[in-house]
């Protein structure tokens, strides 16, 4: 079936059934590789996307559940002038990143997090990313990342 | 696989064949068709028919449409905490995101954290099928791990909590997990109380992953019943009744939890609940 969405501001249209995932076409038919497939049942978080605003798991999502949504993937955030987002920027200045593999996710938790409450305190911000999983980290400078890209986004 | 998304419950039942399934948030569902479980040749999508969706209040009670996603369920303010606090237990913001109630009812895994609060709000589940409409009390509806009530083809299309659970009432709600976030529970419990003039006027109490279903601990409700704060929020009652919540449950070991582990838990998490509602109970009548 053909199914009509928009990713990362540009209006897509593919084909697919029901058996096909959304990660299967943001990185298969779109060539977006940067949603990632960890664990592919929903538990780990690397296939974040934002779904009309929202994190959802794009492994559980069935493609024809996209048709009329705005989806932002990792590649669609952008900072003011056009390079990194201030998100990223913050995971790279706190060294929040390791093997990388779940940064994606993390990112896009954030900025889910961070457009609903500007000034997260460490709990939320906890519970805000409890859905990502990092193997690497130990999660502290990626909740430093977090307060550095808050604090930089109240101030733009 | 074909899919649809019809806009009525009417289109939806007429749309189920043999090899069909119907999806709401497909947050349990991906995980069966990732593992390859199921391999149904048609997809129903319940989450575009409006008349299954959001919470509403009359003066019957509450209305929750089966397709109200866990987020707005954990988020609202004006459900009973016990309800709330189940809905933002469940899985990771994603999950919650995606996940409805209706989802975790029709799952029927024996640890879905809305089971238990609906158990004890006495809630009914409105099912439509091809013979038409029926209401089921959630005390009937769960017949086994995964395996409830609902005829082939039926659906569940709203939640009802009676007038009677929510006026006067309080309710609280704990799990235990492996970490705060993103996991299945290994024990959960929810309790209703109306408590009078420091005195427990009526109690339910509901436990949840320790048994095929969710139960209700009908023996220690009637300990609970018509004692006073003084009488309970005393160490041989609260050790009594945390023992006879341990034997009341039939747990079994698994990946989550020892049969052993659960026990002491269920009968911690009742101590912690009771304690914190005949506190709570007491203070608002000051």
């Amino acid at each position: 079936m053909k199914i009509s969405f928009s990713c990362n501001g540009e209006t897509r249209d593919i084909e697919a059934g029901a058996e096909i995932r959304a990660l299967d076409i943001l990185r298969e038919d779109l060539g977006l590789t940067g949603t990632k497939e960890g664990c592919g049942k929903g538990e780990c978080g690397a296939c974040t996307i934002l779904l009309d605003g929202k994190p959802v798991c794009s492994c559980l999502l069935p493609a024809p559940k996209l048709e009329g949504c705005e989806v932002v993937t990792v590649e669609g955030l952008k900072g003011p002038d056009g390079g990194l987002h201030p998100i990223q920027q913050a995971f790279l200045d706190t060294g929040a990143v390791q093997c990388g593999f779940c940064t994606p996710g993390m990112i896009l938790s954030t900025k889910a997090l961070l457009d609903t409450n500007p000034a997260p305190t460490v709990k939320e911000i906890e519970t805000g990313l409890s859905g990502n999983i990092c193997r690497c980290t130990g999660y502290g400078k990626i909740i430093e990342a977090v307060q550095l890209s808050a604090q930089r986004m109240r101030n733009e | 696989m074909d899919y649809c998304k019809p806009r009525t419950v009417d289109e939806a039942l007429s749309s189920f064949g043999d090899d069909s399934v119907y999806i709401a948030g497909g947050t349990d569902l991906g995980v069966l068709l990732a593992e390859m479980l199921i391999s149904p040749v048609g997809m129903i999508d319940l989450c575009a028919i409006d008349d299954m969706k959001g919470i509403s209040r009359s003066d019957e009670g509450l209305t929750i449409g089966a397709c109200t996603l866990i987020s707005d369920i954990a988020a609202a303010d004006d459900i009973p905490d016990c309800l709330s606090l189940g809905a933002a237990a469940i899985g990771s913001p994603q999950i919650r995101n995606m996940a409805t109630i209706g989802g975790n009812i029709c799952n029927a895994s024996p640890c879905g954290d809305t089971l238990t609060p609906l158990m004890v709000l006495d809630a009914e589940f409105e099912l439509k099928g091809a013979g038409g409409r029926r209401a089921l009390a959630a005390g009937d509806f769960f017949r086994g791990p995964k395996k409830t009530a609902l005829e082939p083809g039926e659906i569940l299309t709203a939640v009802r909590i009676p007038a009677a659970s929510l006026e006067g009432s309080i309710t609280g709600f704990r799990m235990t997990g492996k970490r705060n976030g993103q996991v299945i529970s290994q024990v959960n419990m929810a309790v209703w109380a109306v408590i009078i003039d420091g005195k427990i006027e009526n109690i339910r109490i509901s436990a949840g992953s320790v048994a095929p279903v969710p139960l209700r601990l009908i023996r220690c409700e009637k300990m609970l019943q018509g004692k006073t704060a003084a009488e309970i929020m005393k160490d041989a009652f609260m050790k009594n009744l945390a023992a006879a919540a341990e034997v009341e449950i039939t747990p079994i070991s698994d990946v989550r939890a020892g049969e052993d582990y659960r026990r002491s838990v269920s009968g911690a998490l009742l101590v912690d609940i009771v304690t914190d509602l005949v506190s709570e109970g007491v203070k608002d009548e000051d």
